[in-house]
């Protein structure tokens, strides 16, 4: 008995010891040397080899802070965001920083903490990121609801924050002045899915609007059915589903005895799948069906036969041929690699293709990038006002915020991309860009059964 | 009020009281919102204690009420423009009032059986908000930043809402010991030891639980509305997160149920451990984990939680620690 409560004791206390280990990062502990080299805006003299007339050329790290989802639901969209943001900052810092025309070289420097894909500490730690690590600029967490929590601290502190993987438009009608979007918004999601549609067939009048009930997707067939119902069509089924949903038969009975000519819907990836192959399974007699999210994804075409014709909206894909050209076709700014550039950069880095999360994070860098040298300063009023006069143009596309006040920071340049999958001559799937017409690479196939 | 010349109260009231006044000391925003986590941890735990630690049912799906309450909060906020405090107070009332009507119903179940039933009853308000319009159905709602401003600004508004969880925390706490050391106290550890015997002895089980349920289930719906109006967004699966309702089982395990100190440390003793690790440079990385053994680590040795081992190895202190 007496020898297991020494147990007990000596484990308490390396539990003690372990704890007080950790303890070293933790806030309470002012000025964590840790933290020491890179706090703040740090200038350090540049080593001197300009010529000796050349009047103080100083290096300025800024660091951009942000949270992750490392560890949940959201782990894998959010890495590939953070790659995309950390290879935009290595090829900057890697080309010798942003030259401003007094001599300074802006360098970037990150930190990041978990969010764990929930809500619960996002503010204390964008709280921590503003007050104690001196982050210059923010980034906001992967998902709408991480970002609007995100985006009261942001605010509150006035530092600007360029939310990426946030789609949702609510966060923009706050009243926030320092929050600004690089994704096209949900309301912009599946409208492009209905032009596309009135495009292809003149005659459909019937669509069924079936999504996952969260609150991205059901934000995004809200707008898209009122924007349908504009454009005369009649929604003929406007269902919901639980996001747990793995059998869709109740719901392909509802669309059967509905008889639409298009679906649109969908939610995320899992669902997604599953929802395309019964319903391909099933039979259903449909011309048209573009689905959120899943189809963007390589992995979709697992799907095989089932994947064929679906269509999926996209802020961003590898075909998309932006350039210098298409920027000064509508006088924007060209800033940033090619497409192609960035494709081989990411997986020369990482090992394979870049999703539009990946590229939403470089474009994240690039949206501030851009600001920095159109501001030619690193002043924070300064980068302000050049994000509110921001006209972009990227290998991502074009980027441009909505200025008033209720609807400040939201995406207006930018738009969806729209992906069919189809079979190339060897009878491969392939995705093909369907959608705008200046940027497509094949007709869309239709009707697709 | 002899009860209130307890040194146990005093410890427990001290050492929230001075943990909670660490922000305003040191004046940092970063530190004030490490200590809300933690005091919203402690008045969650300690609100739960009442149901789990001293009558012995244990609650899954506690949390629910800090959805209800939030949501209730924030709708009154946001679409009815009423004030906060007023908002608090509806927020507890829908919860203690949820509470009034299922402890009549899922009360009579014992064990494993009400367990279950209370992970149903947030699994169904959950599916419930995901359908109910008004409560913006699976969007949610969003707080106008502009609404701060009632308040001072969206900085003095946090400061604000972070001196109200203290004094919150600080009457859970109050609370907590007082129904402990009152005669309906007395009858519900007389239910967690005996229920039929309980009974026998004159104990209205029936009455007495659905009242340390209601009891525990209004402070939860008033912190829930600070919360979330800290947050400035509410979501369905923010509000019924099942996780946060099983961590809270965990804080109060922890530091030992059944005690009022118990609850506070444990939570205390939790969020600041895991809060620790999100940021601390070598574990960031591996944070669960690491949280994850060494919890292990206290349930296989200190089954009993900190206060109880403590008061189980050094008898002098069980008239201080209660």
């Amino acid at each position: 008995m007496k020898r297991l409560s020494w147990t007990v004791l000596s484990l308490l206390a390396i539990l003690a010891l372990v704890l007080a280990a950790c303890g070293g990062g933790a806030p309470a502990e002012e000025a964590a040397p840790t933290e020491a080299p890179s706090s703040g805006v740090s200038e350090e003299p540049a080593p001197a080899t300009e010529a000796p007339g050349a009047p103080e050329a100083k290096e300025v790290t800024l660091k951009i802070g942000f949270t992750a989802s490392v560890t949940g639901k959201y782990e894998v969209s959010s890495a590939a965001q953070v790659n995309g943001l950390k290879l935009w900052m290595d090829s900057v810092n890697e080309a010798g920083g942003i030259e401003l025309s007094d001599g300074t070289v802006v360098t970037f420097d990150y930190i990041f903490y978990d969010d764990e894909s929930n809500k619960e500490r996002v503010q204390e730690l964008y709280t921590r990121l503003a007050t104690e690590d001196n982050a210059d600029l923010l980034i906001s967490p992967y998902s709408s609801g991480l970002t609007a929590a995100a985006a009261v601290i942001a605010e509150q502190y006035g530092k600007v924050m360029i939310t990426t993987g946030a789609a949702s438009d609510s966060t923009y009608q706050q009243g926030y002045t320092h929050v600004f979007q690089a994704y096209t918004p949900a309301s912009r999601y599946l409208t492009g899915a209905v032009d596309l549609l009135a495009s292809l067939d003149p005659n459909v009048t019937k669509v069924a609007l079936v999504y996952e009930n969260s609150k991205f997707s059901t934000s995004v067939v809200t707008a898209a059915r009122d924007y349908a119902e504009a454009q005369g069509y009649e929604v003929v089924l406007f269902e919901g589903y639980d996001p747990e949903t793995a059998d869709f038969a109740p719901f392909i009975n509802k669309i059967e005895a509905a008889g639409p000519d298009a679906i649109l819907g969908g939610g995320h990836r899992v669902d997604g799948k599953a929802f395309a192959k019964q319903l391909y399974e099933k039979g259903t007699p449909i011309k048209f069906f573009a689905l959120l999210v899943a189809p963007p994804e390589p992995e979709f075409a697992e799907l095989g036969d089932a994947a064929v014709g679906v269509i999926g909206p996209s802020q961003w894909e590898p075909l998309a041929a932006f350039t210098p050209a298409s920027a000064e076709a509508i006088g924007a700014t060209w800033l940033g690699p090619l497409g192609n550039e960035f494709v081989s950069a990411f997986e020369a880095a990482y090992g394979d293709e870049p999703s539009y999360h990946a590229a939403g994070g470089y474009a994240a860098g690039l949206i501030l990038e851009g600001a920095i040298r159109s501001a030619d300063s690193t002043d924070p009023e300064a980068i302000l006002a050049a994000l509110n006069g921001m006209d972009l143009m990227t290998f991502y596309g074009h980027i441009k915020f909505d200025t008033s006040p209720e609807n400040h920071g939201l995406q207006i340049g930018h738009s969806m991309v729209y992906i069919q999958w189809q079979r190339d001559a060897s009878g491969n799937l392939v995705k093909q860009v369907v959608w705008p017409k200046e940027g497509a690479t094949a007709e869309a196939i239709y009707p697709i059964r | 009020m002899r009860a209130l010349r307890s040194p146990g109260l005093w410890l427990a009231l001290a050492l929230t009281a001075a943990a909670g006044a660490w922000p305003y000391f040191t004046g940092s925003a970063s530190n004030r919102e490490v200590a809300f986590t933690i005091l919203l941890s402690v008045a969650l735990a300690s609100s739960l204690n009442i149901l789990l630690g001293y009558t012995g049912y244990v609650s899954f799906g506690h949390i629910v009420f800090y959805g209800l309450g939030g949501y209730m909060g924030i709708y009154l906020l946001s679409e009815r423009g009423v004030s906060l405090w007023l908002a608090v107070l509806a927020g507890g009332a829908i919860a203690g009032l949820l509470a009034l009507l299922l402890g009549a119903s899922i009360l009579r179940l014992r064990g494993a059986y009400f367990a279950l039933a209370t992970i149903g009853v947030n699994e169904a308000a959950r599916a419930f908000i995901n359908n109910f319009q008004p409560f913006g159905g699976p969007i949610g709602m969003t707080l106008n930043f502009r609404l701060y401003d009632h308040y001072g600004g969206a900085a003095r508004a946090l400061w604000m809402v972070y001196g109200v969880m203290l004094g919150l925390t600080l009457l859970v706490i109050l609370v907590s010991y007082l129904v402990k050391n009152s005669k309906f106290g007395l009858g519900l550890l007389a239910i967690r030891e005996n229920e039929d015997a309980a009974e026998i002895m004159g104990v209205t089980a029936p009455q007495a639980k659905t009242w340390a349920y209601v009891l525990s289930a209004i402070f939860p719906g008033m912190i829930g509305v600070l919360f979330f109006f800290k947050n400035g967004n509410i979501e369905p699966h923010d509000a019924f997160r099942l996780h946060l309702s099983i961590e809270m089982i965990v804080m109060v395990m922890l530091g030992g149920y059944g005690t009022v100190l118990g609850p506070v440390l444990g939570a205390a003793g939790y969020q600041r451990l895991r809060g620790m690790l999100l940021v601390s440079p070598i574990f960031k990385n591996i944070q669960l984990a690491v949280a994850g053994g060494l919890l292990l680590i206290i349930v296989l040795f200190v089954p009993a939680g900190a206060v109880g081992w403590l008061r189980h190895r050094v008898p002098v202190l069980r008239k201080v620690l209660e």
